[in-house]
């Protein structure tokens, strides 16, 4: 008195020892090949796309991907600490303060990348390179009059509650430029402050901004220009602006950790993409490339930056006033 | 009458001991010996604003979901199984649908339907800015919480003796209603409360929904409160917040728990009627009481689905729903290399989850009421009080080590969740199956093991079915644990949703949320189409 | 298991469920081809010693013995398995998996039949109960009666050395009722195997036993054969268990000069006397009132208010009066009830 199995059932087994029976064993243990495991900010769609690069130009080596908002890598990493050791091999992120707070913890590996001439002195140090320039802009919905053209803007009345920024506690590029505004003359924390008085909301993600603008939920906010241009692109009403006096140039650091598993294949990664294949890649997918003579999307207006060497070691006490601006 | 326990009743509650110390007894003790250990800190954050307000927040949450999820129910299970309406099978099935929705995409599709730019604001200019916030998830989560009450007030409806009582009340003077106040619903007191005490602990340990909902508004529930200082924070003022938050929840779930086992009546049905059957004596009625009701699942729940859909299909946000802007290439970007392993993972821990449970589920079951049998049964139902969060947390804390980064890691904590899923419904059929076939097997001259392989099995046989599809259905589901628990290569298409969510970006998110949605359903037919099995699924 | 050991012997049985104490001190004995019927009403126990006899539960004291062989004791019992008992239930207790010709192969097999060898015999069995045609049907698609000679067809097979029937005709329609208690008349005086049934139908006692019991919540208070049961009960109890009983003042027996049987001679005032309605016509010396007449088919049964009590009197044919009536009756037989304590 048996009942026979649903053809249903076979497809779900089917599906699952197929799927599931490569990602439950221990990723290291196929034969022949090394494993590197990669943390990072990135989108996935960039990652997807130097992966399937990579895989090609070097197939002894695969890559275990753990991508993640900023802050929710800053937690991983604490908790690996607390456990130990990091498990990483590779660290990318999206701003040079997230990732010097590691390098001060004595966490990041020194050595010389092969390409390392690739990256202008302003975007690197010695245990971390730039890989490409997040561009901070302003974008505003499509039919907002009057449209706002500079930072200063947005603290106007007539986008009262109608403004939206990015949490720097989750987002590096958000934390890139509490680091520009926080110290410029120009701006400082006063800029947060009126920003507060006005009403701005703040979300977790530069998708979030994007999608808050184009659905008419807020006239205007502050986010990454690539993402934004996507939706343009697939003709979302709203409006991408290069702000005055600039948009805030942020470059997106790549190291090794010091306790690597696979320093060598760690390399071997970094070194790619600061080469000329992955930088078009980086080009390609809509970021602004760090080496000169890659094609990308070229920069729309003038760009500005804190000094980040300057600024390095203050990130504590920045995160902290801005804090107590916004809560959180 | 206790029987003396045999040789293979022995090694099962061994078995069972053993299961229930590695999964769930020792990640609670290290979890509560890390909060001890951690010294003054824990304790400190309790006393802190964050720690009450979060307290404070599931509590309110929690009640006011009850408060309205009972009323729905009742008043579905009222009109499903009290009323001559028309279409009853229909109904039926309809209430119990959302049951279908995982918590995620029903709190995506909300935002998708009813927020400010969504469906209803493209169509008609209307939108309800309160969705996201408090009365935003007490109002989603109510809603998923309807179809659980209406389960199990339905099936206590459906099989007492209300028919003969009632006609009795009506014999007597009383109008329908009247009957209802009077006579049904008194009756039905102890499914009621069951129900009750059910929803006020899934809500408190609720996470989905207030992620997508109370976040975005600064609306933090003990829940949400722990995910972020354990997946975003990485200061230990927010490590000693979680081992405290966790131990507090889990601590509240209990208390309601205790609470609801200590009032309710522990009565089994006295019947002092013919038993009844459901179809007997009703013509074929009217739609009108139904019409409120399908006005409600058209508003809770077709309504958002179609909303994730058309987000799913149009090109870019912003852009009105229209078909001249529809596209496929969303589910296209939607179907890069995470998904094929995330769909795996997903139906390899649903498949290994649902098998063990089942099997843990049945043992259990199997030692009934020998001795230390109902012990062991009180402490399995409580593992499922304790929510999964601080479940996540617990087993991180004792086996992330060893297990961090694996399925495994993931799998230990569905068992230990969803092992009394399945315990519950075996439970209550092996409590409610006579002894008389059994007895019979035994003066033909099987013995026990011989008598349960050939007799109580086959009879169970559409019970550990449904028990069997209700821990892979919720296996699909699971999000509350798997966020805590994933690392590289462990994803699960929960957590690949819910991360893609917050991201900002909705359009993938929606076609992910659309395709998991129709593999619920896939999955969930066999349930649905024998209505048999769904009556085993009877929780009390 | 020939010889001259008992069947079944129960020597001071004490049974418990859920902590009380159910049967007290029961002491029975069965001989073999022996039939015993344990009567009583529901609550006496007599379910309750069938499940101890078969295995089903265990005796808290005393102990039970199968063919001279200890089978159970407070200490240790043997398994309803390896117990030669064929058991027939009251609620049928078929499996509703399996149908009827798989059912009643399911002993052989346990014994170690071969498949195809148990399902031809088992078909054998259930020709000869009139069965065959319903060889592969399920129990959804039996009646009542059905079911009941399924169980029946489960239990021979099992080839026991003592039959146990649970009410076996409590749930079936009286024309089935009937039916059933001639074959398993004739089966017992076929097979010559002891049986036990447990009843609280006086009628199905008195036809089938060789022995009655009569259970009191516990514990016996008669035995004897039917008629012995009937004619001589033990106390007013056992009197109105056992058939239609009137309690008459004991001064009836000096008035009218009948042979009283029963312990002791006359007896005393406030002594009462069992007249059975049998025992007692119309038309006689005797004078009184009629409060009752029903017509009941073969016979009208009559009650009547005398001095000495509330009479039934049993007369074959219709009614031939009516209630108010004055009529005349007389007394051939009393049976002295004993005093309760005596």
């Amino acid at each position: 008195m048996t009942r026979r199995l649903g053809p249903m059932a076979v497809l779900v087994l089917a599906l699952s020892a197929c799927g599931g029976v490569a990602s439950a064993s221990d990723p290291a243990s196929a034969a022949g090949s090394e494993t590197i495991t990669l943390y990072t900010s990135t989108t996935q769609e960039t990652v997807d796309a130097l992966l399937a690069a990579f895989g090609e130009a070097h197939p002894d080596i695969t890559v275990e991907v753990f991508r993640a908002p900023t802050g929710e890598i800053n937690a991983r990493i604490a908790a690996e600490q607390r456990e130990g050791a990091v498990r990483g091999d590779v660290l990318w992120l999206s701003d040079p303060l997230s990732i010097q707070q590691y390098d001060a913890d004595g966490l990041l590996r020194e050595w010389t990348p092969t390409e390392l001439d690739a990256v202008p002195e302003a975007y690197r140090t010695e245990r971390f390179w730039g890989t490409r320039l997040l561009n901070v802009v302003l974008i505003h919905g499509a039919d907002i009059d009057p449209a706002p053209v500079g930072w200063a803007d947005l603290a106007d009345p007539a986008y009262a509650d109608s403004v939206a920024i990015i949490d720097p506690g989750f987002a590096g590029s958000a934390f890139g430029a509490l680091g520009y505004f926080a110290t410029s003359d120009e701006f400082g924390f006063d800029f947060y402050r009126d920003l507060a008085a006005n009403g701005a909301d703040q979300l977790s993600a530069p998708d979030e901004v994007v999608t808050g603008v184009a659905e008419g939920r807020y006239a205007a906010g502050i986010t990454i220009e690539t993402p934004a241009q996507a939706a343009v692109a697939n003709g979302s009403p709203i409006e991408v602006v290069w702000p005055e006096p600039g948009a805030i140039a942020i470059y997106s650091p790549i190291a090794v950790f010091e306790d690597a598993a696979n320093a060598a294949g760690a390399e071997t990664f970094v070194d790619f993409i600061l080469s000329e294949a992955g930088q078009t890649i980086i080009g390609d997918s809509g970021f602004q490339p760090i080496r000169e003579g890659v094609e990308g999307p070229p920069p729309q207006g003038e760009q500005v930056a804190p000094d980040w060497p300057a600024i390095f070691g203050q990130s504590d006490e920045l995160l902290e006033e801005y804090r107590s601006i916004f809560g959180g | 009458m206790a029987e003396r326990a045999g040789g293979p009743a022995v090694g099962a509650w061994i078995l069972v001991a053993g299961a229930l110390l590695l999964l769930v007894v020792l990640p609670l003790v290290t979890l509560v010996a890390n909060a001890l250990a951690d010294g003054a800190g824990p304790l400190a954050t309790l006393a802190s604003d964050t720690a009450i307000e979060a307290w404070r927040h599931s509590v309110l949450v929690a009640a006011a979901v009850t408060v309205l999820a009972v009323v729905g129910g009742v008043v579905g299970a009222l009109v499903t199984e009290r009323t001559d309406v028309r279409g009853r099978t229909l109904l039926r099935l309809g209430m119990v649908l959302p049951l279908l929705v995982p918590d995620f995409v029903a709190g995506f599709s909300w935002l998708q339907a009813y927020a400010p730019g969504g469906l209803t604001d493209d169509l008609a200019g209307v939108s309800l800015p309160w969705l996201a916030g408090p009365i935003g998830v007490v109002a989603v989560l109510a809603a998923g919480a309807v179809p659980l009450v209406y389960l199990v007030v339905a099936s206590g409806l459906a099989t007492r003796a209300e028919p003969e009582l009632e006609q009795a009340a009506r014999a007597s003077g009383g109008g329908r209603l009247v009957a209802w106040r009077t006579v049904t619903i008194p009756l039905a007191a102890p499914s009621i409360a069951a129900a009750a005490a059910l929803v006020m602990v899934t809500s408190m340990n609720a996470f989905a929904i207030p992620t997508l909902l109370g976040t975005p508004d600064g609306f933090v529930t003990m829940t949400t409160r722990i995910y972020r200082d354990l997946a975003f924070a990485a200061d230990s003022e927010a490590f000693s917040r979680v081992l405290a938050l966790s131990v507090l929840l889990a601590g509240s779930t209990l208390v309601v728990m205790g609470l609801a086992d200590w009032l309710l009546p522990r009565a089994t049905a006295t019947r002092t009627g013919a038993p009844s059957s459901s179809a007997a004596g009703f013509r074929r009625g009217s739609w009108l009481p139904a019409a409120p009701l399908w006005l409600y699942l058209a508003v809770t729940t077709a309504v958002p689905l179609v909303a994730v859909l058309l987000t799913a299909v149009t090109r870019g946000i912003g852009l009105p729903p229209v078909p001249a802007n529809w596209t496929l290439d969303h589910f296209g970007e939607a179907l890069s290399s995470q998904f094929a392993t995330a769909i795996g993972n997903t139906l390899l821990l649903a498949v290994l989850a649902a098998t063990g449970a089942l099997l843990l589920g049945a043992l259990v079951a199997g030692l009934g009421r020998r001795h230390g049998g109902r012990t062991l049964g009180t402490a399995v139902s409580a593992s499922f009080a304790v929510p999964g969060t601080v479940l996540a947390v617990a087993v991180l804390l004792a086996y992330g080590g060893l297990l961090r980064d694996t399925l495994w890691l993931v799998l230990i904590a569905y068992l230990a969740k969803f092992w009394a899923l399945a315990h519950r419904p075996i439970g209550g059929a092996v409590d409610l199956m006579p002894s008389e076939p059994m007895h019979a097997a035994r003066a033909s001259g099987a013995g026990v093991t011989t008598a349960t392989r050939t007799i109580m099995i086959p009879m169970l046989w559409s019970t550990l079915a449904a028990a069997w599809l209700l821990v892979f259905l919720f296996a699909l589901h699971e999000v509350t644990m798997s966020v805590l628990l994933y690392g590289p290569g462990s994803q699960t298409m929960a957590v690949l949703i819910l991360n893609l969510q917050q991201l900002g970006d909705p359009t993938v998110t929606a076609a992910l949320a659309v395709m998991l949605t129709l593999l619920t359903l896939l999955a969930a037919l066999p349930l649905l189409a024998r209505r048999r099995l769904l009556r085993r699924l009877k929780w009390r | 298991m020939t010889g001259r050991s008992a069947a079944l012997e129960c020597r001071g049985l004490h049974l418990a469920y859920d902590g009380q104490p159910v049967v007290t001190g029961v002491a029975l004995d069965v001989l073999p081809g022996e039939s015993i019927v344990l009567l009583g009403p529901s609550g006496s126990g007599k379910t309750t010693i069938l499940s101890a006899i078969a295995g089903f539960i265990d005796p808290i004291g005393g102990e039970i013995l199968l063919g001279g062989r200890t089978v159970a004791t407070a200490e240790r019992s043997v398994p309803p398995e390896q117990r030669r008992i064929g058991v027939v239930f009251q609620h049928y207790a078929l499996w509703p998996h399996l149908t009827a010709v798989q059912t009643v192969a399911y002993p052989m097999h346990r014994q170690g039949m071969a498949r195809s060898q148990a399902r031809a015999e088992a078909l054998v069995l259930l020709e000869r109960l009139g069965l065959a045609d319903l060889a592969d049907r399920k129990p959804a698609q039996l009646s009542g009666g059905e079911q009941q000679r399924v169980g029946l067809a489960r239990a021979i097979a099992r080839e026991p050395d003592l039959f146990l029937f649970d009410e076996p005709t409590a749930h079936l329609d009286t024309p089935l009722r009937a039916a059933l208690q001639e074959e398993l008349a004739e089966r017992r005086a076929r097979t010559g195997i002891a049986a036990v049934t447990a009843t609280h139908d006086v009628a199905e006692a008195l036809a089938a036993a060789d022995r009655v019991v009569l259970l009191r919540d516990g514990r016996v208070i008669q035995v004897g054969t039917p008629i012995e049961v009937y004619e001589q009960p033990a106390d007013l109890w056992a009197a109105r268990l056992t058939g239609p009983a009137s309690a008459l003042d004991a001064t009836l027996v000096g008035d009218v000069a009948v042979g009283v049987e029963g312990s002791g001679a006359r007896g005393e005032p406030g002594d009462r006397v069992l007249v059975r309605p049998d025992w007692a016509s119309l038309r006689g010396n005797l004078t009184g009132t009629v409060v009752g007449v029903w017509f009941r088919g073969p016979h009208t049964d009559y009650r009547l208010a005398t001095s000495y009590g509330e009479v039934e009197i049993r007369e074959a044919g219709p009614p031939g009066a009516s209630v108010g009536a004055t009529i005349g009756w007389q007394l051939h037989r009393a049976w002295l009830i004993p005093a309760p304590g005596s």
